[in-house]
C-alpha cells in the first residue's frame, strides 16, 4: 500500500454500500459475516465514514441489519442487480458524487477510493478497470447520470457497463491502481464461503496499522475526547497519525496540528506508548502503539 | 542605580530598631536581586550554625530587577532564611501585588531578625516603619489577616504577607501567603511564627527606574505577545493541574506515599475532568498575561486554588480519589497557612505507619480515607495530639517513630518529595538529591531533561550531571531577574535575551555569558550556605524506598533505581559543577567564580 495521505472528507462526496445481493454461493447473508470482530456491512461502513460524512446503504426489502451510522433505503424492486442499487443509492445521497462500492469487499483502500475521487472533477464516472475487467462496484458516479441509469432500469439492461459508453467515463488503468492496491485486494469479493475463509486469512495477513491517540490537558478540552483510534498506512509515522487525526477531529487544526496536518504546534509533544517522546514527523509509528499528546512543558 | 534602589531596610523585632542601609551595586550585578540576592545577604546576616527559629536567623525578603518593569510574569518577590524543616537554606518565591508594593517602598530587600515580645506586624509606608501589635490576629488565616490589616490601615493600596496557625505554631512546613499565594516551601513562615511576627504590610510610592524605558517596552511587547501562543497552552487554558493525568499515563505520579506511581482513580482528579466539573474562573498574579491560576468550585460554595503539587499531594499521595475531599484539604491548607505539599507527605508517611502498626494512636489514618485526612491537617496546624508530630515534617517524625518508618519517609534532606516519581525520572531523581534546598521541583526542571526525549528518562547515567547543573543555573537566573518559569519556553534564546534585558533595564553592559556565570555564582554560593551549616555527602542522597522498591504498576513498571545508578550520576553531577568527588566547593571553584567569603 502506498503511503499516500488521504484527502480530507469532501461535503459533496457520499458513499454508497449494496448490501442487498442474494448470497445465494455464500448460504448466508454477506451483509452480517463476522469480520474483524463486527458485521462485514458495519466493518465497512465504518472505513467508509472515516473518509465521506455522508452513507448510505441500499438494503433488500426485509434484509436485517445491524444499528449502522448510515442512512438506509430499501430496494423499490427486487433484485434488480447493481444498477438499481446505484440508482437507489445515487438517488438518496446527499453528495454531488458518491463512491460506489458492495457490501462483501473487505479491503477499503482509502488512499486508492481518494485517487479515484480525485479525477471525477471532469467526468461523470471514474471506474477502475483491473484484470481487464470494469469495477463498478468500486466506482465514482455523479448524481447527473440518475436519469440514465433508470431509463437502463426501465428497460431492463441491468449491466452498468452500458452507462460507460453514454457518459464521460475515466477508465482508470491497472498501472495506477497497483500504484494503490498492487494486489488488486480493493476487489476480492467474497461469493463462496471458500472466498469468505481466504478473505480472513488476507485479512490477518494485511491488516492496516491501527494506534490509538490519546489526548491530555488542552488538547483533550479542545477535542472534547479522550482517545480516537486511527487507521494508517503500512510504514505509518507521526506524519500520517497527525493528518489521520487531523481529519477525523478537525478542531485540532491550527491549534494542536499545524496547517500541514503533519506536525506539532509548538508547545506540544508526543509519546509513544508511555516511553518514547517525538516530535519529528518522521517517528515511525507500529500498529497497535499508543500516541499520546501532551503538553511539552511539564512544569508546575 | 537602574532597575534597583540599592538599599536594604533591617527591622530588628527584638529591638524595635529599624535601619536602612546600602547594597552595593557590585552585589547586585553578581548575584542580582530575588534568591541570588536573598543568599548572598543569608551567608552574610544569618550566624553560622544559627537555629532557624533563633530570634538571629535573619528571615529575608528580597525584590528584583525586572519587579515593576511591567514585564510579563515578573510581579515576583523571594523570601530566604535557614529553614526549619532542613536546617539549610529556604528560598521561596511567592507572587502579585505585594512583590509590585514591596518595591515601591524604595527597598531591594528586607531583612528581619530578633523577637518580638508579643505578636505584632510590620507596617512599612512611605520611609516609616512601624511595628504595631497583633495579639487581636492571632488564629486569623492569612486571608482575614490580610482583610483585617487592609481594613484597619483603611488603604487599599496597602499589601499583606501573612502566616496563619501554622506559621504561629511553629510549623516547620508553615507559608508565608500574600493575596491566595504562597511562598510555600522550607518552613518559612514557621520562622515568621518564631518571631512573633504575623504579618508584614507594605505601601510604597517609589517606581522603578529603567535604564532604556522605550528598549525594555519593545522586549516586553514582543514578550507579551509570545505569552499568548500556544507555547503557554497549557498554563493558560488547564493549568497545571494538566499534569495530573498524563503524569499517572507516563507512570510518574507518586501514589500512596510513593508505593506507586499510578493512580487508579487519576481521571476523576485530572485537571480535564476538574476543569468539566469544578471550574470556576481564572486568574493571574498582577502584571501577568498567562493567568495560569485556576479557581475550582467546592461543594460549600467557596472557591478554591489548586495547583498541581497541592492536587497530587493531598489527591493520589494520600490514596484519595474525591475530588472534593482535596478541594476541602486544600482549602484547610490555605486556611492555616500549610505547604501542601509537605502535608501531603508528611500524612501519607503517618498513613503508612498506621496501616503497617507503627501509629496504634492513629489507627483512623488511613489511605484513601477522606475523614482521616480533613481531621488531620488541623491537627498539625494546631500541633495537637498526633499533629505536634506530624507539625515537625517527615524526616524528624520518622527519627521518633523509627524502625521501618525511616525507610518510607519521602524527603530529601527533610523537605518532603514533590509530584515527579524519581524511578521513571532519572534525571530529577539526581536533580531532587542535590538541590540545595531538599526535595525541590523548582529550583532546577531536571525533569524537562526526562520530558523531552534527549534521554532515556527510565535509565540512568553519569551524563545527567551537566543537564541537572544547566537546569539549576537557568533557574537560579530565572529566580534571580525575577521571571516566572511558566514563561520560559517564550524565549527563544534565554541567556541572551536575557542578558539584553537586564542591561536595558539596569545600563549594565551584561553579556549571556555573564548572566550564565552568575546563575553558576548563585547554585555555589548555596551550597557554600549549606555546607558551612553542616552539609555533609550523605544529604545529597534518596529515600530507602526509591532506592530499594521497583514501580509495580504502569508503563515503567519493574523499573528502580540503584545506590550505584544514584552514586554514578552524584558523580557526574559533582564533576560537572567543578567540586570535588565528596561534592564539596573547592576554593578554586569560588576564585573562579569572584566569591569572597
Amino acid at each position: 500500500m502506498s503511503a499516500v495521505i488521504v484527502e480530507p472528507a469532501r461535503n459533496n462526496a457520499s458513499a454508497v454500500i449494496l448490501a442487498g445481493g442474494k448470497s445465494s454461493r455464500m448460504g448466508r447473508s454477506k451483509a452480517l459475516l463476522p469480520f474483524d470482530g463486527e458485521p462485514l456491512i458495519v466493518h465497512i461502513v465504518r472505513a467508509l465514514k472515516s473518509m465521506f460524512a455522508d452513507a448510505v446503504v441500499v438494503a433488500a426489502r426485509e434484509q436485517d441489519l445491524p444499528p449502522l451510522p448510515a442512512t438506509v433505503v430499501r430496494d423499490e424492486v427486487p433484485y434488480q442487480g447493481p444498477v438499481g442499487g446505484i440508482y437507489y443509492g445515487l438517488r438518496a445521497a446527499g453528495g454531488e458524487f458518491s463512491f460506489a462500492t458492495s457490501c462483501d469487499v473487505a479491503f477499503i483502500n482509502l488512499p486508492l477510493i481518494s485517487y479515484l475521487i480525485s479525477h471525477i472533477v471532469e467526468y461523470d464516472v471514474v471506474v477502475p478497470y483491473w484484470q481487464e475487467r470494469f469495477q463498478p462496484l468500486h466506482a465514482v458516479y455523479r448524481r447527473s447520470v440518475l436519469p440514465l441509469l433508470k431509463g437502463q432500469l426501465e428497460r431492463g439492461e441491468l449491466r452498468p457497463i452500458f452507462l460507460y459508453d453514454k457518459v464521460r467515463t475515466r477508465k482508470v488503468s491497472e498501472e495506477e491502481i497497483r500504484r494503490f492496491d498492487p494486489e488488486g485486494l480493493s476487489f476480492l469479493n467474497m461469493n463462496t464461503p471458500g472466498d469468505y475463509e481466504d478473505a480472513l486469512k488476507r485479512w490477518e495477513e494485511n491488516r492496516p496499522p491501527t494506534c490509538t491517540v490519546e489526548l491530555f490537558g488542552a488538547a483533550r478540552l479542545l477535542a472534547k475526547t479522550k482517545e480516537v483510534s486511527l487507521s494508517l498506512p503500512q510504514e505509518a509515522t507521526l506524519s500520517h497519525v497527525l493528518s489521520a487525526l487531523a481529519e477525523q477531529v478537525p478542531v485540532l487544526v491550527g491549534r494542536v496540528i499545524n496547517r500541514d496536518r503533519g506536525s506539532l504546534v509548538s508547545g506540544y509533544t508526543c509519546n509513544i506508548n508511555g516511553l518514547d517522546f517525538v516530535r519529528a514527523p518522521s517517528a515511525r509509528i507500529h500498529s497497535g502503539d499508543k500516541i499520546f499528546i501532551l503538553s511539552a512543558d511539564a512544569g508546575g | 542605580m537602574d532597575g534597583f534602589h540599592g538599599r536594604l531596610l533591617y527591622i530588628d523585632l527584638s529591638t524595635g530598631q529599624s535601619s536602612w542601609r546600602e547594597l552595593e551595586e557590585a552585589r547586585l550585578r553578581a548575584f542580582l536581586g530575588g534568591i541570588g540576592l536573598g543568599t548572598s545577604l543569608l551567608y552574610e546576616f544569618a550566624p553560622p550554625g544559627v537555629d532557624p527559629f533563633a530570634p538571629a536567623n535573619p528571615l529575608i525578603f528580597t525584590s528584583a530587577p525586572l519587579v515593576g518593569t511591567g514585564l510579563t510574569t515578573t510581579a515576583k518577590f523571594a523570601v530566604v532564611t535557614k529553614s526549619p524543616l532542613t536546617g539549610f537554606i529556604a528560598d521561596s518565591l511567592s507572587s502579585s501585588h505585594f512583590a509590585l508594593e514591596l518595591k515601591r517602598l524604595g527597598l531591594d530587600a528586607l531583612i528581619i531578625t530578633g523577637q518580638a515580645p508579643s505578636t505584632v506586624y510590620i507596617h512599612v509606608h512611605d520611609q516609616k516603619v512601624e511595628i504595631r501589635q497583633a495579639e487581636q490576629l492571632r488564629g486569623k488565616s492569612p486571608g482575614e489577616t490580610e482583610a483585617l490589616i487592609r481594613a484597619q490601615l483603611n488603604s487599599s493600596a496597602v499589601r499583606v504577607a501573612a502566616i496563619g496557625q501554622a506559621g504561629e505554631n511553629r510549623v516547620r512546613f508553615a507559608t508565608i501567603s500574600n493575596e491566595g499565594r504562597h511562598a510555600g516551601r522550607g518552613g518559612v513562615g514557621a520562622v515568621m511564627g518564631s518571631k512573633n511576627l504575623k504579618a508584614i504590610a507594605v505601601c510604597g510610592g517609589r517606581e522603578t527606574q529603567v535604564a532604556d524605558s522605550k528598549g525594555v517596552e519593545a522586549i516586553a511587547d514582543s514578550l507579551r505577545r509570545r505569552s499568548l501562543g500556544s507555547l503557554t497552552d497549557k498554563y493558560r487554558k488547564i493549568g497545571t493541574v494538566a499534569n495530573l493525568a498524563v503524569f499517572n499515563r507516563l507512570g510518574t505520579l507518586p501514589t500512596r506515599n510513593f508505593q506507586q506511581s499510578t493512580f487508579d482513580h487519576a481521571e476523576a482528579l485530572s485537571g480535564e475532568s476538574l476543569t468539566e466539573h469544578n471550574f470556576s474562573r481564572r486568574h493571574g498574579c498582577a502584571s501577568c498575561t498567562i493567568q495560569c491560576e485556576r479557581l475550582f468550585k467546592a461543594l460549600n460554595g467557596a472557591e478554591q486554588r489548586l495547583e498541581y503539587e497541592t492536587l497530587f499531594a493531598l489527591g493520589p499521595l494520600c490514596g484519595i480519589k474525591d475530588p472534593e475531599v482535596v478541594l476541602q484539604a486544600a482549602q484547610l491548607c490555605d486556611f492555616y497557612g500549610l505547604d501542601t505539599i509537605s502535608t501531603g507527605g508528611t500524612l501519607s508517611w503517618a498513613m503508612e505507619c498506621s496501616e503497617k502498626g507503627l501509629l496504634p494512636e492513629a489507627q483512623y489514618l488511613r489511605f484513601g480515607e477522606p475523614t482521616a485526612l480533613l481531621a488531620a491537617i488541623p491537627l498539625i496546624a494546631k500541633r495537637e495530639g498526633l499533629g505536634a508530630l506530624l507539625a515537625e515534617g517527615s524526616k524528624r517524625a520518622a527519627v521518633e517513630i523509627g524502625g521501618e518508618s525511616l525507610h518510607w519517609a519521602m524527603h530529601v534532606k527533610g523537605l518532603e518529595l514533590p509530584g515527579y516519581e524519581p524511578r521513571s525520572l532519572k534525571t530529577m531523581a539526581l536533580g531532587l538529591a542535590v538541590s540545595p534546598r531538599g526535595a525541590c521541583h523548582n529550583r532546577s526542571g531536571a525533569y524537562e531533561a526526562d520530558f523531552s526525549g534527549e534521554v532515556d528518562r527510565l535509565r540512568a547515567d553519569s551524563g545527567r550531571g551537566a543537564l541537572v547543573v544547566a537546569s539549576e543555573d537557568f533557574a537560579a537566573v530565572l529566580d534571580s531577574l525575577i521571571v516566572c518559569k511558566f514563561l520560559r519556553k517564550c524565549f527563544t534564546d534565554f541567556y541572551s535575551e536575557g542578558a539584553e534585558l537586564l542591561s536595558k533595564v539596569t545600563g549594565w553592559d551584561c553579556s549571556s555569558a555573564e548572566l550564565k556565570r552568575i546563575g553558576e555564582r548563585i547554585h555555589n554560593l548555596k551550597k557554600l550556605f549549606n555546607m558551612r551549616e553542616g552539609w555533609r555527602s550523605e544529604d545529597d542522597w534518596l529515600p530507602e524506598r526509591l532506592l530499594s522498591e521497583t514501580l509495580p504498576t504502569g508503563v515503567a513498571q519493574g523499573t528502580g533505581l540503584t545506590p550505584n545508578e544514584l552514586r554514578e550520576m552524584l558523580q557526574g553531577y559533582y564533576q560537572a559543577r567543578g567540586w570535588d568527588e565528596k561534592g564539596f566547593v573547592p576554593h578554586k571553584k569560588l576564585k573562579e567564580l569572584g566569591i569572597s567569603l
